[in-house]
């Protein structure tokens, strides 16, 4: 009997509540970092992408006087 | 590929120090403890740490209450993250947060800070208190463990560089501002307008990426802080630089216009960033009344990569104005042509 309602709380025995173990083991605050680069290369690609648009619009323009 | 060299040492410095931003480990601390609060008798305390080696080396653990030291008695190390230290708690500690310090060779002092409450019982001096013990030396190249922050203190070697990398922008383009002035090249105006579209880029990066951290952090996407309003106040400022400068339509004129606009627009984005901020109480780090990172964690192990990234990011955003003002310069030749 002791046995079986122990199995469950054999995190909980170890003494690290839920929140913690969702904050630390669960990724929470190392997939931030990971957003933020993701973000960030998001961003550059943006910008890369209307840069060549624009170089293109300019080598069209040439091709047809 | 004589003018290659800056272009390449960019992206050398950002690779290196993003992987060494992802790849240092943090420094092992204690994040946890299963108490609220202690009063005087014997308390067992069980403690979580992170990274910790508890296993590997005599563990010794101690409770700070306004300087006052109270030595566990003995402690019972269940695996490398997990022990419990029992300890004698003296009556007449000051009825305030004790720290929690678990210090072990090689891994540091590992002080969790406001780790629990005193609660008084009775007055009467404390006795079974120590000295301060010996502050122990953390080995290798780690990160601080912050509570809170913990892994995401990364984030500080890609989000600061961002803020950095757009004032060198903008001080660019009020370098251009002031040859318009001066000159008239049109030229000099496209320059400006160049490096504030590029600074534009970085300061939404900057915004975009503080506001995922704030999440993680503070538990917003936004705060209503003086930092934060001022880097939105900074960015519409400079938005309204673009459709001024639309506005104009006779070329001369518009020149001249955009640029006195980008002066003061230069003075503003000093205010709001870097002045306002630190007279005001703020969550953020480097504001009044809450230190910088700079203070006690951009210590040896975050500086170097941390200017590593942000010369990076400089040179990648130089790079980026470099093409946007060549491009620029091809369009001009083009119309008078």
């Amino acid at each position: 009997m002791a046995a079986v309602a122990a199995a469950p709380l054999a995190c909980a025995a170890q003494g690290e509540p839920d929140w913690l173990v969702d904050t630390l083991y669960g990724g929470g605050k190392i997939n931030t970092v990971l957003a933020v680069v993701a973000l960030i290369l998001t961003g550059i690609a943006w910008w890369l992408t209307r840069l060549d648009r624009r170089i293109s619009r300019m080598e069209k323009q040439q091709r047809t006087p | 590929m004589k003018h290659w060299w800056w272009k390449f040492l960019a992206v050398a410095l950002v690779l290196s120090a993003s992987i060494a931003a992802l790849r240092t480990p943090l420094a092992p601390a204690v994040v946890y403890v299963d108490a609220g609060e202690v009063s005087a008798g014997a308390a067992a305390l069980r403690v979580v740490g992170y990274g910790t080696r508890f296993t590997e080396s005599p563990v010794q653990a101690y409770l700070e209450n306004g300087g006052q030291f109270v030595q566990a008695m003995r402690i019972e190390v269940a695996d490398d993250r997990h022990l419990t230290a029992h300890f004698e708690v003296p009556a007449g500690l000051r009825e305030d947060l004790c720290d929690l310090i678990v210090s072990a060779p090689g891994q540091g002092d590992m002080r969790l800070f406001d780790a629990f409450f005193y609660r008084s019982k009775g007055a009467g001096a404390a006795t079974g208190t120590v000295k301060a013990p010996q502050r122990t030396q953390r080995e290798g190249f780690v990160f601080p463990n912050r509570n809170l922050l913990y892994e995401s203190i990364r984030n500080l070697n890609f989000h600061v560089p961002m803020w950095f990398t757009m004032m060198l922008l903008q001080t660019i383009a009020l370098v251009f501002s002031i040859r318009v002035l001066s000159g008239g090249d049109p030229l000099h105006d496209r320059g400006a307008l160049a490096a504030v579209q590029v600074s534009l880029l970085f300061a939404f990066l900057g915004l975009i990426t503080g506001s995922v951290w704030a999440r993680a952090t503070w538990g917003g996407w936004w705060t209503g802080d003086t930092k934060l309003n001022g880097a939105a106040v900074t960015i519409l400022i400079y938005l309204a630089y673009l459709v001024l400068r639309g506005s104009a339509t006779d070329p001369a004129k518009r020149a001249r216009l955009a640029a006195i606009y980008n002066i003061f627009a230069y003075v503003l984005m000093l205010l709001f960033i870097m002045a306002l901020p630190r007279m005001t109480a703020s969550l953020h780090p480097g504001s009044g009344g809450n230190p910088a990172f700079s203070q006690y964690d951009l210590d040896a192990s975050l500086r170097p990569v941390f200017y590593a990234a942000v010369l990076g990011w400089m040179g990648i955003g130089t790079w980026l104005l470099h093409l946007q003002y060549r491009l620029a310069r091809l369009e001009i030749a083009k119309n008078h042509a």
